[in-house]
């Protein structure tokens, strides 16, 4: 958690506007794969699913595990880049 | 509304599963009775649609409710306000409970009705408990691996101060042994020690001591310990202090005298040697 990855940076200094789900830190090819298949598709539609379990990080993680298998660095990244972009933009 | 005329007893199957998925129910597992899909479908449907229903509908909503309170509901039978309530008995206060969050929360209220449960289970039993899925299967391995780490550097100072203690022991006896034999600094023997020591240790001792550990708790283990290293480093400090020192000032006075001595012994030879011719 200290250092942060230069995805992370990237997702978090702007507005995400129509990004894809890629774009999220933590999520890559594969897991981006995975949830495009489940319609989550941009970027915006996992924020929508993280705002909707009200920014918990528990259940966040349990759900993008279940959603992509993302382990616990990815579930970690793309939680922390999430709630930055909240607390910035939100 | 056919539905709401209809007693749901008298549906079919297959009909009562599709009104329950259509209204946005969790089927119950694979092989359940009738019974259950009725229920579920009076539970679920007949509510929301009836409100001049009669009590012992109610009666049976409240039947299946009442297992909630009997510690083992099935969270994947109540509604989704039902769901909320029972979370928020646990204290969680849950978000919106809809289609792409109901599984997480089914799943976070039966965790905490487990945890209830076996709340005086250790935290190894925990773990299998919870390892349902691979992540937690993980995380327990982490504190499996944690724990085991946390034991390692304990374990690891005991047969290190085990070693050195027996250093320390084998240097005594050594140093011993060595002044017997010939009265020089015990840093002669020393080199000589590390090696023996290791060998001697790694059998015996650290054997025993595996043994030990699965028979008394760490926490007596370490304080024994502790008072053993305390009473043998005094041991070791008195020994240093009152055979080093002195002793090394004994070979010190012993090496004087005898120099002194030869000495002495010269300069009567020398004494002796021109007295004579002075006197001659």
């Amino acid at each position: 958690m200290s250092s942060t990855s230069q995805k992370h940076k990237d997702f978090v200094a702007e507005p995400m506007g129509e990004k894809p789900v890629m774009a999220l830190a933590g999520i890559g090819e594969v897991l981006g794969k995975r949830l495009e298949e489940k319609g989550f598709d941009k970027a915006y539609v996992v924020l929508g699913q993280f705002l909707v379990l009200k920014k918990d990080e528990e259940l966040f993680r349990d759900w993008l595990k279940d959603t992509c298998g993302a382990n616990s660095k990815q579930q970690g990244d793309c939680f922390g880049c999430l709630k930055e972009w909240c607390d910035a933009f939100l | 509304m056919p539905v709401f005329v209809e007693d749901p007893a008298h549906l079919s199957k297959s009909r009562l599963k599709s009104d329950l998925v259509a209204h946005n129910v969790e089927l119950p597992p694979g092989k359940s009775k009738k019974e259950v899909y009725v229920q579920l479908h009076l539970k679920h449907i007949d509510q929301k649609n009836a409100a001049d229903f009669s009590s012992d509908e109610e009666d049976q909503v409240q039947d299946v409710a009442k297992p909630e309170d009997a510690e083992m509901p099935d969270p994947s039978g109540l509604t989704d306000d039902d769901l909320k309530a029972a979370l928020l008995v646990h204290g969680v206060k849950a978000g919106p409970i809809v289609a792409s969050t109901r599984a997480l929360y089914e799943r976070k209220l039966s965790k905490l009705l487990q945890s209830d449960g076996h709340y005086q289970l250790n935290g190894a039993e925990k773990g299998i408990l919870y390892s349902d899925s691979e992540e937690e299967e993980e995380n327990g391995e982490e504190d499996d691996a944690e724990s085991d780490v946390a034991l390692q550097p304990l374990a690891k100072w005991l047969h290190r101060k085990g070693s050195v203690l027996y250093l320390t022991i084998t240097n005594i006896s050594f140093y011993f042994s060595a002044t017997r034999r010939r009265p020089i600094k015990g840093a002669a023997g020393r080199p000589v020690q590390y090696a023996y020591p290791d060998t001697a240790v790694s059998p015996t001792t650290l054997e025993r001591r595996e043994v030990e550990r699965r028979l008394v708790p760490i926490l007596i283990q370490v304080l024994v310990f502790l008072i053993v290293v305390c009473v043998l480093y005094l041991i070791y400090v008195c020994l240093w202090d009152t055979s080093f020192s002195p002793f090394v000032a004994l070979l010190d006075s012993l090496n004087q005298m005898s120099d002194s001595e030869e000495g002495l012994l010269l300069q009567t030879e020398v004494q002796d040697t021109p007295a004579p011719s002075g006197q001659e």
